[in-house]
């Protein structure tokens, strides 16, 4: 394996990250809060990096927490408070002096067993004593006699937590997804239905590009953008061989097909990952948003944005031709384990649409075609091996830093050293939805909405952002602007895909993805003020 | 991006090898041209390219060469682990049916071209061979939709769904 400059310098920071909150000690941190820094600096240096495959980094994350953070790990294993009863002694309270923490707390257990700071006062009376003083210090109390002991502030998950999440909901809502998505190319339901969706568009150069980037969209809702940009790819190159050599259609053809599937993936939770990531850590905070709810939510958006990237691409490159034909041949199978597929397909997406009516959860929905596929023998176990497992992973990893970050109280730590009242609710929202565009540009989407989002969570939680601030629509600001990134070709796959065809340079689509990325911005802002605070 | 993918023409006429090469200009910045004017010249290239870790797609190769003759060496080479995947074709105006047979038979040649050809014939013979090395032995097709046949690398791509959303 060979490392460029790059990923070895990333590889060098992530470990330094690692070890860092090993050596100092960061006040107002707790033990695990530590732990948990370490692996979080040592995913977001090897996410941004890449010195190893990102869904690997996930796998990573997973395995450190097991190990530094759950009840079950060689930390954390047969770890017990140290203990003392308070006395007075003669007319003060003397305890070991490392009871008292940086912060002058002296934490105690209450009758629940629950930890409780109370502000102290100390006076040090020997090498190793104190005096403390305290208005809610009583004669008999039990208190902790080590202030950074690893288990103050922080209730070890057990182990089935992290490793959990390749299984929580979520997860099983895109592994549907996914069974769809691959019984679909096995029998060519992708392509047939792109030809049926595309016929009613006409010649005219424009309704057919308007065309095929809402198919496109519609599809990538579905399946992953990826996928969706290798078929479309397999539609347009034989349109885009047949227009005349210097008309710019070519480059605005080829350009939609990427930018078409990279919006389309907003608009259902299982469209692209960066939603699984905010759909999920939403749920760890009990707040459980329902297929059709996210619909309603990102559908608004899809549409806007795919009208005006649509309106872009034919500014900038105008059709010189007048009429296309389109070879719309092609029938769909018929074979029976086919046609149980669409049945399949309609009734799954039905059913999640519809949650709202029925209230059955679509992750218990999405089990439906799992079974049903591969009952009917739909799909055998080839496909089953062909799914994308490590996005699942991918995510799971996010969700899992996510569950750390959150109880080990090291998310809340990190915001609180910014102070975030100077920003109103709308400008916080506003820099969300630039960190997330800029960032996804250059890294993964689902990497950006995995290192943004607990930040939101704990903004929440900790109230520090003000009252005014809502966790739900910051959550989807972060989400979908991680979406609207499409201007360089390591943007996304789906933009590689585009350029490695050669149809188009990197310029024309740095020109029209700027363009797409601010308006994109510009809507993202207009529905978090306007629209989804009504819904 | 893996390790490259090289074209090896193997022509004993300067001319010949000189027209064969600038035909062949277009495929050169994905995938190298190597030369050689004889069979064994041509495995000595073979070999050097081999140490350094490239591979053989496609060996264009003439029939009748000084020494060893070109359908002779592409059975060699056939029989060659590292070489077998590389995709033959033989340019050639003098090969006879016997030897053509054998090619087919025992070389397991791709395609035969016969001299003189043209560059448009030339060209899709090239970027279909190449096309179906790079569907047979590459994960990653990405790297080369641009110069090859990039509706039948997207199909492959779209069939593997080995490239996800991240």
């Amino acid at each position: 394996m060979k490392l460029t400059k790059l990923q070895f310098t990333g590889l060098v920071l992530g470990i330094s990250g690692f070890l860092l909150p090993l050596v100092v000690v960061f006040s107002g941190l707790s033990f695990a809060g530590h732990m948990a820094l370490g692996i979080f600096l040592l995913a977001a240096m090897f996410w941004m990096f890449e010195p190893i495959p990102i869904y690997s980094t996930s796998i990573l994350i997973i395995l450190l927490e097991v190990i530094l953070l759950s009840v079950e790990g060689p930390v954390f294993m047969n770890a017990e408070l140290p203990t003392e009863t308070l006395n007075r002694a003669s007319k003060h309270f003397v305890i070991p002096a490392e009871a008292v923490s940086s912060q002058q707390l002296l934490y105690s257990i209450d009758s629940e067993g629950e930890l409780v700071g109370n502000k102290v006062d100390v006076t040090p009376i020997s090498k190793n004593r104190v005096q403390v003083e305290g208005a809610s210090l009583t004669e008999g109390m039990t208190i902790v006699a080590d202030a950074q002991h690893r288990l103050v502030q922080y209730q070890p998950n057990t182990y089935a937590d992290y490793l959990g999440t390749l299984a929580s909901p979520i997860i099983i809502l895109f592994l549907g997804g996914f069974v769809l998505a691959e019984a679909s190319v096995k029998y060519d339901l992708d392509r047939n239905l792109t030809r049926l969706l595309l016929g009613p568009f006409g010649s005219t150069p424009k309704f057919i590009v308007l065309g095929l980037m809402l198919v496109t969209a519609v599809l990538s809702a579905f399946m992953s953008n990826t996928a969706t940009t290798a078929m479309m790819m397999t539609v347009i190159l034989p349109i885009i061989a047949r227009i005349d050599q210097g008309d710019a259609l070519k480059v605005g053809i080829a350009l939609s097909i990427p930018f078409a599937a990279n919006i389309g993936g907003i608009a259902t939770p299982i469209g692209t990952p960066p939603n699984a990531v905010v759909i999920g850590a939403l749920s760890q905070q009990g707040m459980i948003i329902e297929f059709g709810q996210w619909m309603l939510y990102a559908v608004p958006v899809v549409l806007v944005m795919l009208v005006v990237a649509w309106a872009t691409i034919m500014g900038l490159y105008p059709a010189k031709t007048e009429r296309l034909k389109l070879d719309l041949s092609g029938s769909f199978n018929t074979t029976l384990r086919a046609k149980i597929l669409y049945g399949v397909f309609a009734f799954t997406v039905l059913a999640w649409i519809t949650e709202g009516i029925h209230g059955i959860n679509s992750s218990i929905i999405a089990l439906v075609p799992v079974a049903a596929l591969t009952f009917f023998g739909v799909i055998d176990k080839d496909e089953i091996r062909n799914l994308p497992w490590e996005v699942l992973w991918l995510v799971a990893g996010g969700l899992a830093l996510g569950i750390a970050l959150d109880r080990t109280g090291l998310a809340q730590w990190l915001i609180s050293s910014i102070e975030w009242g100077a920003l109103s609710r709308i400008w916080l929202l506003l820099v969300f939805a630039v960190v997330a565009v800029a960032m996804s540009n250059f890294l993964s989407n689902t990497v950006t909405a995995t290192l943004l989002i607990p930040l939101a969570i704990s903004m929440a939680s900790s109230g520090i952002a003000g009252s005014g601030f809502n966790l739900l629509i910051t959550s989807l600001v972060i989400g979908i602007s991680a979406s609207l990134a499409m201007v360089l070709p390591i943007s996304t796959p789906p933009n590689a895909i585009a350029i490695s065809t050669g149809m188009i340079q990197t310029k024309d689509m740095a020109k029209a993805g700027v363009l797409i990325g601010v308006v994109g911005l510009v809507m993202v802002m207009i529905y978090s003020i306007f629209f989804w605070p009504f819904i | 991006m893996s390790s490259s993918i090289h074209i090896l023409v193997v022509e004993d006429e300067p001319e010949v090898l000189d027209a064969l090469i600038r035909d062949l200009e277009v495929f050169e910045e994905v995938f190298p041209v190597e030369a050689a004017s004889t069979a064994e010249e041509a495995r000595r290239v073979i070999d050097s390219m081999l140490d350094e870790g490239a591979k053989i797609g496609l060996i264009l190769c003439d029939h009748v060469l000084p020494g060893e003759n070109g359908v002779h060496l592409l059975i060699s080479l056939q029989e060659n682990p590292d070489t077998k995947a590389a995709r033959k074709v033989l340019v050639t105006g003098q090969a006879g049916l016997e030897d053509t047979v054998k090619a087919v038979n025992d070389a397991d040649l791709n395609h035969y071209i016969e001299k003189p050809w043209t560059e448009e014939e030339l060209h899709s013979v090239i970027v279909n061979q190449l096309t179906s090395y790079v569907i047979e032995n590459e994960k990653s097709v990405l790297p080369y939709m641009q110069v090859l046949d990039s509706e039948r690398l997207a199909e492959v791509m779209h069939q593997r769904g080995n490239v996800s959303d991240y």
